[in-house]
């Protein structure tokens, strides 16, 4: 079997959103992390080597969409290595402030260029459905097209048949059963497994294994970013966080919905 | 010669979708699946037609059509077949794409929108070059009208080289949260199915429909996807949204953003939901519903 291949975004991690005083979001201040259901990749990608692909090597794949590299290397650095501690051989970081911040156009095509350049022949790639950040989940369905493989997304359930991969996915109106031959890009959702955190040894491990650091001038094809992010503003919703206590269940009850009478949402 | 293209599987996407389409003047329709194409043709504009609908049958009808037609802008619903193929025809001619884009404005050569950004925490506006694919949010625009004359119908056949060994329909209840005017949701504090009950009674004394969290949607299957509020679930605008047992992570907030008010019931007052309702109580579900189901019913009957 072949090796395999897992994308991995750091991604702006949404829960430490922060807004400057006009209410732009704060890039500067937000730190990134490993995208959430990347975990979810690397999981899977690690069960299907230990199940059928013994002997070969997972590779993952980071292209930073968000920069500048001085401020950002730290954070891309910690994201990646939790792929290494969970199981990745070797990581392919591309990492260049001509290309921040990035699309989907111009992550698709770094990726491919990295498989391209260093010669990775993976029998499959796996990513996320979708990243915390922008939550498009288009980078996997790119990539696939441009090698010319098939595409199995919204995968909750994989497995190996001889050559082919058969999955159940999830679409919009039905819960399918396929198959693809192999090599094939997937995408796949939250269900698919439960991710296990990595041990101690494993993290120690993890910082002695291979990182490569690809510059834009060592890759061919790759394309600048095309949207323009004219604005980010926070969603400020503001509840008012009121507490409803009564000496018994009955009171607090009542309380509750004179409150929701008084607000006009319900009539009781 | 057309200078949009729209994509869609229902006549509402599609009407939705020519709106904004036409913005750039005249259209062509790519439809998949089981669709009335004679429908269709009342708007218009030329009807392609391919019957499957996986993903990858619509990315090569969608891809014959984009080829022959050449058009500026792609415009669709957001769903998942579409986001799967479209990402392929982006990808296979460097194109932007984004889903759940409303505010769609189309000058010369660029188009602007607005779409979530960060898990639903901030709001993010873009512009991108043509030919761009944007995948438009639901109930955001108003339908096209349909034309007094009458677009030709062409079927196209797709082979595709993923197979469909199975598929099973989705549990459908036939609710449609996302215009549900008050929704009780329920999420893992419930430590069965048929504890739900407690909900529903709720519910039903209320005229509220069921939401609830990704847990009970996904991984438990209690509740069909059409009750599943949240960021990869629906997005949803009640004038009161009561989560019960629902500890309230960031990608289910994400979801009850435009709630005009938000209830919490939860036993863990450290809950993030409690940080991001109006009215909290915290308390143990099992004892505290019922006697709130039980008072609904007294004081509406008052």
């Amino acid at each position: 079997m072949g090796d395999i291949v897992v994308l991995l975004k750091p991604a702006l991690n949404p829960e430490m959103i922060r807004g400057t005083q006009d209410g732009s979001v704060d890039f500067d201040y937000m730190p990134l992390k490993l995208s959430d259901i990347d975990r979810n990749a690397v999981e899977e990608a690690v069960m299907l080597r230990d199940q059928y692909f013994k002997g070969s090597k997972i590779y993952s794949i980071s292209v930073v969409t968000w920069g500048p590299a001085s401020k950002r290397d730290k954070d891309v650095k910690m994201a990646v290595q939790e792929g290494l501690a969970k199981g990745v051989d070797e990581a392919y970081i591309v990492e260049d402030d001509s290309i921040v911040p990035g699309d989907p156009v111009t992550t698709a095509s770094a990726i491919v260029a990295v498989i391209r350049k260093f010669g990775l022949k993976p029998d499959l790639i796996l990513a996320g459905e979708a990243t915390i950040d922008g939550f498009s989940g288009q980078v996997a369905g790119r990539v696939a097209v441009k090698l010319g493989l098939p595409y199995v997304s919204f995968a909750r359930k994989v497995e190996l048949k001889g050559n082919s991969i058969v999955a159940e996915r999830d679409v919009e109106d039905y819960v399918e059963v396929v198959e693809a031959p192999l090599p094939a890009v997937v995408s796949v959702t939250r269900e698919i497994n439960a991710p296990r955190p990595p041990t101690l040894v494993q993290i120690r491990m993890a910082s002695r294994k291979p990182q490569h650091m690809v510059k834009l001038s060592d890759l061919e094809g790759v394309v600048t970013p095309k949207r323009r992010l004219a604005a980010a503003r926070v969603l400020a919703v503001k509840r008012k966080q009121m507490m409803i206590e009564g000496k018994t269940l009955e009171e607090t009850a009542d309380k509750l919905l004179d409150a929701l009478a008084s607000e006009g949402v319900i009539k009781a | 010669m057309p200078t949009s293209m729209v994509v869609g599987s229902s006549e509402d996407d599609i009407a939705e979708a020519l709106t904004v389409a036409r913005q750039l003047g005249d259209a062509v329709i790519v439809a998949y699946g089981n669709v009335n194409t004679g429908s269709l043709a009342e708007y218009g504009h030329k009807v392609y037609h391919v019957k499957a609908d996986d993903p990858e049958s619509v990315f090569l009808a969608v891809k014959q059509v984009y080829d022959e037609v050449k058009p500026s802008l792609i415009v669709a619903p957001t769903n998942k077949n579409l986001k799967d193929a479209l990402s392929r025809l982006s990808g296979l001619y460097d194109l932007p794409m984004a889903t759940e884009v409303f505010n769609v404005k189309v000058s010369g050569s660029s188009a602007s929108y607005t779409r979530g950004f960060l898990s639903g925490r901030a709001l993010e506006d873009d512009q991108v070059p043509l030919p761009a694919v944007l995948l438009i949010a639901a109930r955001k625009v108003p339908r096209a009208q349909k034309s007094q004359a009458k677009g030709e119908v062409v079927e196209l056949q797709a082979s595709p080289t993923v197979k469909v060994i199975e598929r099973r329909p989705k549990e459908r209840g036939g609710v449609n949260i996302e215009t549900a005017e008050l929704i009780v949701s329920v999420g893992r504090g419930f430590r069965s199915k048929e504890d739900l009950k407690l909900a529903f009674e709720l519910a039903e004394a209320l005229g509220a429909q069921i939401g609830c969290s990704r847990p009970i949607a996904a991984d438990l299957k209690w509740l069909g996807e059409d009750h599943w509020v949240g960021l990869s679930g629906h997005k949803v605008a009640p004038r009161l949204y009561v989560a019960i047992g629902i500890s309230g992570a960031p990608q289910h907030l994400a979801g009850i953003t435009d709630a005009k008010v938000v209830v919490a019931i939860n036993n863990d007052k450290s809950a993030p939901i409690f940080k991001n309702c109006d009215y909290g109580v915290v308390a143990d579900l099992y004892q505290f519903v019922p006697v709130l189901t039980k008072r609904v019913k007294e004081r509406l009957h008052r």
